[in-house]
């Protein structure tokens, strides 16, 4: 059970403060606070990078363990939504490269298209919103992998001066790429 | 489409000024003139929908696609703080080790490093020393930091999982009275201990069943350092989260940190030290 009194016992306290019983620091709080909001986000979006489950929720941890650092070294505060994608985009990245290096098999595409084509006996609407999903889906996935990026970044609720920072592109560059997916997305949608 | 401004109001929207609309990224002007427009412009304002609309499918797709494999974030989150504070007492290690080697690299000052030095080995013997000493007073049950079996092999009442998970892991800290207190070092054989050395603990945690029972409570050495409470405590909220979560059976829950806790900690941690702790 919690308990603060036995700092005071430890002869020495600095080399003793490894075995600090307090309460977690301001840091850590903040850290968790922020975990609790962005980690689904976060995570959908390393999903998207293709990252088998695992892999991603350990790029998030990461990506957690850096912010930590970052807070800790007393570095800008600004901006912090842009810099978790940034920095999870980049490490999720890393770890896709790792894993297609080290050929790990992930989940083929037409096994993830058939759990997702779930037969299961919905209504006639759901089926239809269903049949929707997968088409914009897979002009989603027949999308540049840049433009991908950004819709996805976009759906997670990023500015585009937020997903221009994380994928390094200009500003303009974001609104093209963009509206270019929307009007791929709105012929497969039969508009 | 009759506009005071012809020039406005006969140009249509771009798509992307419309997506940038939609967005709220166009620059306040340009913002009120597309606004104008469009309520001017039939066509604009379907094509504007049309957008929204399209917006509204990848936004519902995009969810489809990801939100059913996403884990509960409970575990990971537990994972996460265990991480958080190992780091955070690393740092504060490393901190004093650099004011160390700060002083000792500066060319010319031994006459402040080898009063530091002394000080340093005075240190490390007074730790030896201590630990020794702390070490016989604890001879009695091992090293201390884990349970004598035979006197405390864990106790639980029934449960169901929905009463374990009905109240946050935080929430459920039990005190133990003064005479039970003195009852269980009676039985470890250190009635005399004073009451700043040791905690009693709970060997299985309420929160995961376990009873005030004597048979549940053994005294825990603050003193210990290394597999201390608080990094019994971060196995507890582990394991509270992997019952709640369905990840882990709450019989087995219970049977591992009773039978051993340290080694349901490297287990559940996957790692052969504290997390929360430097080496």
């Amino acid at each position: 059970m919690p308990r603060m009194d036995s700092l005071n016992e430890l002869p020495f306290p600095p080399l003793a403060a490894a075995a600090r019983e307090a309460e977690p620091s301001a840091i850590e709080r903040e850290v968790i606070a922020l975990y609790a909001q962005f980690r689904d986000p976060l995570l959908r979006y390393a999903l998207s990078l293709d990252l088998p489950v695992h892999d991603a929720e350990e790029v998030i941890q990461e990506v957690f363990l850096s912010l930590f650092r970052h807070l800790q070294l007393r570095r800008s505060r600004a901006h912090l939504r842009g810099w978790l994608f940034r920095v999870a985009h980049n490490l999720g990245l890393k770890q896709l490269y790792v894993n297609q290096r080290s050929n790990a098999k992930t989940t083929p595409d037409w096994a993830r298209a058939m759990e997702q084509l779930d037969p299961s006996p919905d209504p006639e609407e759901e089926l239809l919103s269903a049949q929707r999903h997968h088409r914009l889906q897979a002009v989603v996935q027949a999308l540049p992998e840049n433009d991908q990026h950004c819709l996805r970044l976009r759906a997670e609720g990023l500015r585009y001066r937020e997903i221009a920072a994380v994928l390094g592109m200009s500003l303009g560059a974001v609104s093209i790429s963009l509206t270019r997916s929307l009007a791929r997305l709105a012929r497969a949608d039969g508009r | 489409m009759l506009h005071k401004n012809p020039h406005l109001s006969m140009r249509h929207i771009s798509d992307e000024d419309l997506v940038r609309y939609a967005d709220g990224e166009l620059p306040s002007h340009r913002a009120a003139e597309v606004e104008t427009h469009l309520k001017a412009c039939w066509d604009c304002r379907a094509r504007m929908e049309d957008t929204q609309s399209t917006i509204t499918g990848f936004v519902r797709a995009h969810h489809a696609e990801f939100d059913g494999q996403l884990p509960p974030a409970a575990g990971p989150r537990a994972l996460l703080r265990a991480r958080l504070a190992q780091l955070d007492s690393e740092r504060r290690v490393e901190w004093w080790k650099r004011v160390l080697q700060f002083r000792f690299a500066l060319p010319g000052v031994a006459v402040v490093g080898l009063p530091l030095i002394a000080l340093a080995i005075g240190i490390l013997w007074f730790r030896h020393a201590t630990q020794r000493e702390w070490r016989s007073a604890t001879a009695l049950f091992d090293t201390g930091v884990a349970p004598n079996r035979g006197l405390t092999p864990g106790a639980t009442r029934e449960v169901t999982i929905s009463e374990v998970c009905s109240v946050p892991h935080e929430q459920v800290v039990g005190g133990v009275s003064d005479s039970l207190r003195q009852k269980v070092l009676q039985e470890y054989g250190i009635a005399n201990a004073r009451p700043e050395d040791y905690e009693i603990d709970y060997l299985i945690a309420p929160q995961l069943g376990g009873t005030e029972d004597i048979r549940n409570l053994w005294p825990e050495p603050y003193r210990d350092y290394v597999w201390n409470a608080r990094v019994k405590d971060a196995l507890e909220e582990r394991l509270h989260e992997l019952v709640c979560s369905g990840q882990l059976d709450l019989h087995k829950a219970q049977h591992d940190i009773a039978t051993d806790w340290i080694a349901a900690y490297k287990k559940y941690f996957h790692t052969n030290k504290p997390l929360s702790l430097s080496s």
